[in-house]
């Protein structure tokens, strides 16, 4: 022991004397490192904090008013009415009375996430009244709108008390009682959560959640050095004098505005990650409802960097968002419509020759009056001012996809009017995402079974490995008409509803639990229906709906609490994915994404684990999404939506085929090649059968040929260019309509191949037409009218009976007449009928991208493809049956080597004269 | 009959070209032509095995070079001539200053040991020669040279004071092992610059041995020796140390340049920041990946009786440092000079920081970029009544290791350095620039945009000269 103390003592005077050295050291090492520019708008004056009277309240002692603080100089009034932040659907506020949503937005459009419903005058039942909506969306309120303003249109405060009326109301342990605004007081908008460095959002949020809605603009202060928690001042808010010069006006170190940075904007919408600290997620919360809805995260951290447990973690070398990474802000596409500095005019109301305007509002106009309604994109999940939909620069407003695709992708201009540039450029996210909330059920704390998908076992916990998902791509309609394939992710939710006076309702929670729970338990009957495994607990395998009887126990509590008919509903509702955008280099660019069998267009997306006793759910109607797909319950006993892109008339190459035709195709293919075996085998065998008799009776086994130069360089070589082009058109073709089976070959080059053999069959084609009509030799190819029958029907019967006999050929081959009747009849429908429409429909196959709406005239993709693959069986039909009739000259290979070499062997001909003199 | 001709095979040859040639022409064109830096990396020939050839024995180090300039007359010459030898710039005409000087670690100091004259028992372990102990060491006798240090097996060979063999080198199997020089060779003294394993280079350090690819991407993963890069004719290996010149002429440093296009990057605004940015920059995030790099010295601690000795942080003999890991450079202009270098006897300001090397080039410099620097801050003795930096006697006889007294080791360095010294000191804060060049990143590891473009980004835009982020102000460079 006596050893350690002095060795401790040194020890301690060690570590002071170096402490002190180091700190000496460091604060050399501070002054050189320069302090981060400061973000703080440099020029905005200071100010007098006022009350809502004008006062300032560093006198007065009353809540800030923000309306008349800021309204000092900027419109505020102006600011307060141009703003769908702040209305969030109030002006469009209208019951309707076969509908559960009495607006575009927040207020007053049913959202099954959150579940309560905002009550609307007249319910039997009061659910979420005014004030407590103010309350539970605290967190996702600016203030102003709904939070100071009636559904007619009047100030809050002029409402009475009223415990029947659902804007002067609220609920409280289960009953109606009156709310007084009078005391309340109501929220204006509160400008400094979003241009204010450093907000206090936690304070604010507890503030309206305490239904001190005229203090939360105060409460947003808090710890900024203005304001503090204290019982010094008025309601516990206490103004620093410190803060304030002698005018009263606000020391300029106090004052922290500043615009809107990606910080100010996820405090309502969702997970932004700004510092350089390792980025951790878990859980799909509500509190970051865009993250929770869609999986989005927006940070420049590399994925890879980030504190999350990811699959492949090492190989997302990428940003989470590729615009965040490169410095954008999220007002730099979501921008004040009326900003100088960001408005175009748009192009459609503009000359066409004029292609800026420079006249433009004054940067003081603006700052005045700036607009607060936001450039907005054609987002499915809200809905608020859509008048303002697509006024947002798009991808293409600041990216030339022409030019960025322009050194790789085939078809730019078709992928690019078919498809959204996020459904490549967020090929997957990496967050998890809700899938299902199950509200039919409830567990002991009043939530439903939620399901988090992209996320393997707890999703609350760190250690879960986070898989991310791949969006659903659906067919999404823009406001100008047009149809891209966007991606998306569905969720799906269950509720029960009843009907009301006014219609139909879901289910209040109050009620909800009142029907499941007593005391914070399970009810004896519940239990009983639902407890297969009689523990006295539900666990999460049994707290579903999965039969009639539970169904039907829960439907008779809910009657007891004096609700008409009960029943189960289900919902698809689409959220579309716009941001954590990755670059090219991790964008998808594979071709088989989309066309192959497994394509992603059409891949089953799981919405449930199950169907709430076999409840079918619908597809939300009050999107932009088409939902043309199948919703069906897999094997499994889940829930899966099958988009189709064939109902929304789209032909995917490699993805979309209609199987009677490749039957029919098949089968025209295999009978064919039958056909010709079973010939050729006859022949076969009556040939060996005649050698012998011929041998017996010591006839002459050769037939009496003589060389003919029948084939001149020129018709050889389009012969021979010809088939070698169609040979690899059909296989290219082939692999290109299922490249699952061919999954060796790349689907693009295939393309090309394809492609360049088509020009170059068409070329050949033109080039030998036109030398066969310069020449005349067109004429061997035309059926003469005269006789004709007679001709074929005799050369089909040489075919069917002579050619077994060992008989000559009835007609002579000559260099200047070597086709027999049905030869001529084959090519004649070839060359006039097959070949023109195999072109035709190839040539606007491919025009597809130049010429659209020449394609589509004819019925577009969807009927052309399928038309050109049934030709294309035909042709691989004819030429089996083609190659196996060049056989059937003076010896089995003697019409190849003709055609290879000019000369042909061919029988001397007794008929020959015959044929001629018939003419 | 006549034999047909193969006239058709000609045919089939035209159909092929005729096949081939546009499906060539419309191929998918998907790789963008792109430089071939290993165009420019040497082939590495096998070096011929001296194991039959060198006999020996040697009875002296300088018999071994004796006996190799039998075989390679010029080579003891031609090193001779080198830095690696004189440890001394040509004389070259410096900004502000009369007369031609020359820098280098014979003559002049730095702030980590200080300066050489009177220490050469320690400092000459490095020296590419035999015997350096005073300063009438003979640089003219082509003995002295050695070879072994630069092509001998690090395994049988290791120098030791003045520069000689340690002791116990068997100079034999030394001579019989020489091959060309490795990162070994090379290692042994850049790697543990200014007394230690990553002291004096944040880029430079033992790690380099045997660097994973996330250390080094050219030592690493495509494991390049040092002179993959530092080419070398004649003994004269290109690359220039900027702390010790004045100026470099561009032909003599080693450049990304030498082997990478200038614009090698497929996005053309990447490409648009080689002009003001350098290479390091983006591609050397941080040095000191795996072993810390020292970045304060502090002298003015040192010789305090009584405290423990511990590598990082303190020893006697040295005083106080701050070693750091992955550390972030501090970035300047350079256009690879220096405006200004502290000489022996120059005046100094002690009120505040001595820059004792100052990177060349500003804003306004169109050859200068933006380039990562190791700052390397050092409290060193100096006069108080001369205001001069000083050089102490530290290694060598009676000086500061061996007695702990500033006031005789400074009046015995005075003397060695020929300093005019008032017998008067204390200590002043000094800084010293390291260019970063080492410990290279591949493309995903480089700085993205918002590393630099962002609030809490790491460029000082206005210590730049920049009115602000050039992302929204405009570069030096843009069309307005």
């Amino acid at each position: 022991m006596q050893n350690i103390k002095p060795n401790t003592k040194l020890i301690l005077v060690l570590a002071g004397v170096l402490l002190i050295a180091l700190v000496g050291i460091q604060s050399v090492l501070a002054q050189s490192k320069a302090e981060p520019a400061s973000q703080v708008s440099p020029i905005h004056p200071t100010f007098a904090l006022l009350d809502a009277n004008g006062e300032n309240v560093l006198a007065s002692g009353n809540a800030v008013s923000t309306m008349k603080t800021c309204g000092q100089c900027h419109d505020t009034d102006f600011i307060a009415s141009h703003a769908f932040h702040s209305d969030l659907g109030l002006s469009a506020y209208q019951p309707v009375a076969d509908s559960m949503n009495s607006s575009n937005g927040l207020f007053g459009q049913w959202d099954p996430l959150t579940y309560r419903y905002l009550s609307e005058k007249g319910d039997s039942r009061l659910d979420l009244s005014t004030a407590e909506w103010i309350m539970l969306n605290g967190s996702r309120l600016v203030g102003g709108g709904p939070a100071t303003t009636s559904r007619e249109g009047t100030p809050l405060v002029s409402i009475a008390p009223n415990a029947s009326n659902p804007e002067s109301s609220i609920l409280k342990n289960g009953q109606a009682t009156p709310w007084d605004w009078s005391q309340s007081g109501t929220m204006e908008m509160d400008c400094f959560i979003c241009h204010l460095t450093q907000p206090n959002n936690e304070a604010r949020i507890a503030a309206i959640q305490r239904g001190e809605f005229n203090w939360a603009s105060t409460a947003t202060l808090i710890n900024t050095g203005i304001v503090e928690r204290s019982t010094l001042g008025m309601n516990g808010y206490y103004y620093r004098p410190e803060a304030f010069d002698t005018d009263g006006e606000l020391k300029s170190d106090f004052v922290a505005i500043q615009d809107p940075t990606n910080s100010n904007c996820a405090q309502c919408h969702g997970a932004v990650h700004t510092d350089k600290s390792p980025l951790t997620l878990t859980g799909c919360s509500l509190d970051n409802p865009q993250t929770a809805t869609t999986g989005q995260v927006i940070s420049s951290q590399k994925i890879s960097d980030s504190g999350m447990n990811l699959a492949n973690k090492s190989t997302l070398n990428r940003a989470w968002d590729i615009h965040a990474e490169r410095g954008l802000k999220c007002t730099d596409c979501h921008y004040s419509i009326n900003n100088p500095a960001y408005y175009q005019e748009n192009a459609t109301n503009r000359p066409s020759n004029i292609v800026f305007d420079p006249r433009r509002l004054d940067i003081g106009d603006y700052l005045k009056n700036p607009d607060h309604n936001f450039a907005r994109g054609q987002s499915a999940q809200y809905n608020v001012a859509p008048q303002l939909k697509g006024t947002m620069r798009r991808c293409d407003s600041c990216h030339d996809a022409q030019k960025a695709h322009a050194d790789w992708l085939p078809y730019i201009d078709t992928h690019m009017k078919n498809v959204a540039c996020e459904t490549c450029h967020i090929p997957q996210t990496y967050a998890p995402a809700i899938q299902s909330y199950d509200w039919t059920v409830i567990t002991t704390n009043g939530e439903p079974v939620k399901v988090c998908k992209g996320v393997n076992g707890d999703s609350n916990s760190i250690n879960s490995l986070v898989t991310g998902f791949e969006p659903a791509v659906l067919d999404r309609t823009n406001t100008d008409g047009s149809h891209l394939l966007a991606p998306y992710n569905l969720i799906t939710t269950y509720y029960w509803v009843y009907d009301d006076v006014n219609g139909t309702r879901p289910v209040r929670l109050v009620d909800l639990e009142a029907a499941y729970l007593q005391n914070g338990k399970y009810k004896a009957d519940i239990l009983s229906a639902f407890d297969s495994n009689n523990n006295g607990a539900l666990e999460a395998n049994e707290l579903k709906i999965d039969s009639d009887a539970k169904q039907q126990v829960v439907a008779d509590q809910l009657a007891a609490l004096g609700l008409k008919n009960p029943r189960i509903e289900g919902m698809v509702q689409p959220y579309s994915l716009n941001h954590d955008v990755a670059d090219g280099d991790h964008a998808i660019s594979n071709c088989a994404t989309c066309h192959s069998n497994d394509s992603r267009l059409n891949q089953p997306v799981k919405l449930a684990d199950y169907a709430p006793n076999g409840v079918m759910p619908e597809f939300a109607k009050d999107n932009n999404v088409v939902s043309s797909g199948e919703i069906y319950k897999g094997a499994d006993g889940a829930l899966y939506y099958k988009a189709a892109p064939a109902n929304d008339k789209l032909y995917v190459f490699g993805n979309s085929r209609v199987p009677w035709i490749d039957w029919f195709g098949a089968l025209f293919f295999v009978a064919v090649v039958l056909g010709v075996g079973g010939h050729g085998t006859l022949r076969y065998l009556s040939a060996r059968k005649q050698a012998k008799a011929r041998a017996e009776q010591g006839r002459s086994v050769q037939k009496r040929t003589e060389r003919v130069y029948m084939y001149e360089a020129y018709r050889r070589f389009w012969h021979w260019l010809q088939t070698i082009a169609i040979v690899i058109l059909l296989l290219t073709g082939l692999i290109i309509h299922r490249p699952d089976m061919f999954g060796i070959f790349s689907f693009r080059y295939m393309v090309t191949i394809h492609n360049v053999m088509a020009a170059l069959l068409v070329l050949n084609a033109a080039l030998s037409l036109f030398y066969h009509l310069t020449t005349g030799k067109i004429r061997e190819f035309i059926p003469r009218p005269y006789g004709f029958f007679d001709d074929a029907i005799e050369q089909s019967k040489y075919y069917i009976q002579g050619i077994f006999k060992g008989e000559e050929h009835p007609f002579a081959k000559a260099p200047n007449n070597r086709m027999n009747p049905l030869q001529q009849m084959t090519y004649f429908g070839i060359l006039n009928v097959l070949l023109p429409l195999q072109m035709l429909t190839g040539l606007l196959m491919w025009g597809v991208q130049k010429w659209p709406q020449v394609a589509n005239a004819l019925g577009g993709l969807p009927l052309l493809a399928p038309f050109h693959t049934l030709i294309a069986w035909v042709f691989a039909a004819f030429i089996i049956g083609h190659v196996y009739l060049t056989t059937t000259g003076a010896t089995p290979l003697e019409a190849i080597r003709g055609m290879v070499t000019g000369y042909e062997e061919v029988e001397v001909h007794d008929k020959k004269e015959v044929r001629k003199s018939k003419k | 009959m006549n034999k047909p001709k193969p006239f058709w095979t000609l045919g089939l040859l035209g159909i092929i070209l005729v096949i081939a040639a546009p499906t060539a022409y419309f191929w998918p064109k998907i790789t963008k032509a792109v430089d071939d830096p290993w165009a420019h990396v040497p082939d590495k020939t096998v070096h011929v095995d001296h194991t039959d050839i060198v006999k020996g024995p040697f009875a002296t180090p300088q018999d071994v070079t004796k006996e190799c300039i039998t075989c390679h007359p010029d080579a003891a010459n031609q090193v001779m001539h080198t830095t690696h030898f004189t440890w001394e710039s040509k004389p070259e005409i410096a900004p502000g200053r009369d007369q031609p000087v020359t820098i280098g670690k014979k003559n002049q100091i730095n702030n980590f040991c200080i300066g050489i004259q009177g220490n050469w028992v320690k400092c000459t372990t490095c020296h590419a020669g035999y015997g350096w102990s005073d300063a009438n060491y003979d640089f003219n006798n082509p003995l002295n040279v050695d070879c072994l240090v630069c092509h001998a097996n690090t395994a049988s060979y290791s120098k030791g004071a003045n520069g000689l063999p340690a002791d116990g080198v068997d100079l034999v199997a030394a001579a019989k092992s020489v091959g060309a020089p490795t990162r070994q060779n090379c290692g042994r003294c850049h790697f543990d610059g200014g007394g230690g394993n990553g002291v004096k280079h944040g880029d430079l350090d033992e790690s380099l041995y045997f660097p994973s690819e996330d250390i080094d991407i050219h030592m690493g993963k495509l494991n390049f020796q040092c002179t993959d890069c530092h080419q070398t004719k004649d003994h004269q290996i290109l690359g220039k140390m900027v702390a010790d010149n004045y100026q470099i002429d561009p032909a003599e440093q080693v450049q990304c340049t030498n082997c990478h296009s200038q614009t090698p990057h497929t996005d053309d605004r990447l490409n648009f920041h080689t002009k003001s940015v350098a290479c390091q920059t983006c591609h050397i995030p941080a040095m000191a990946l795996q072993d810390p790099t020292k970045v304060v010295w502090d002298w003015s601690t040192a010789g305090q009786p009584g405290r423990t000795d511990d590598h990082f942080t303190y020893l006697k003999i040295k005083g106080s440092f701050i070693y750091e890991k992955n550390y972030i450079p501090t970035y300047m202009w350079s256009n690879g000079n220096l405006s200004y270098r502290y000489l022996l006897g120059d005046k100094i300001d002690p009120s505040k920081p001595v820059v004792i090397d100052q990177p060349a080039g500003d804003i306004n410099d169109p050859t200068a970029k933006i380039m990562p620097f190791k700052l390397h801050m050092a409290k060193q003795p100096y006069d108080t009544v001369n205001n001069i930096l000083l050089q102490p006697r530290t290694a060598g006889k009676g000086g500061f290791w061996t007695t702990f007294d500033w006031a005789s080791a400074l009046q015995l360095g005075a003397q060695d350095a020929g300093l005019n010294y008032s017998g008067q000191y204390g200590f002043t804060e000094t800084w010293m620039y390291w260019p970063t060049t080492h410990m290279v990143q591949p493309s995903a590891n480089a700085l993205q945009c918002n590393d630099c473009h962002s609030e809490s980004g790491r460029l000082d835009w206005k210590a730049l000269g920049y009115p602000g982020d050039p992302m929204i102000w405009g570069g030096r460079f843009q069309q307005k």
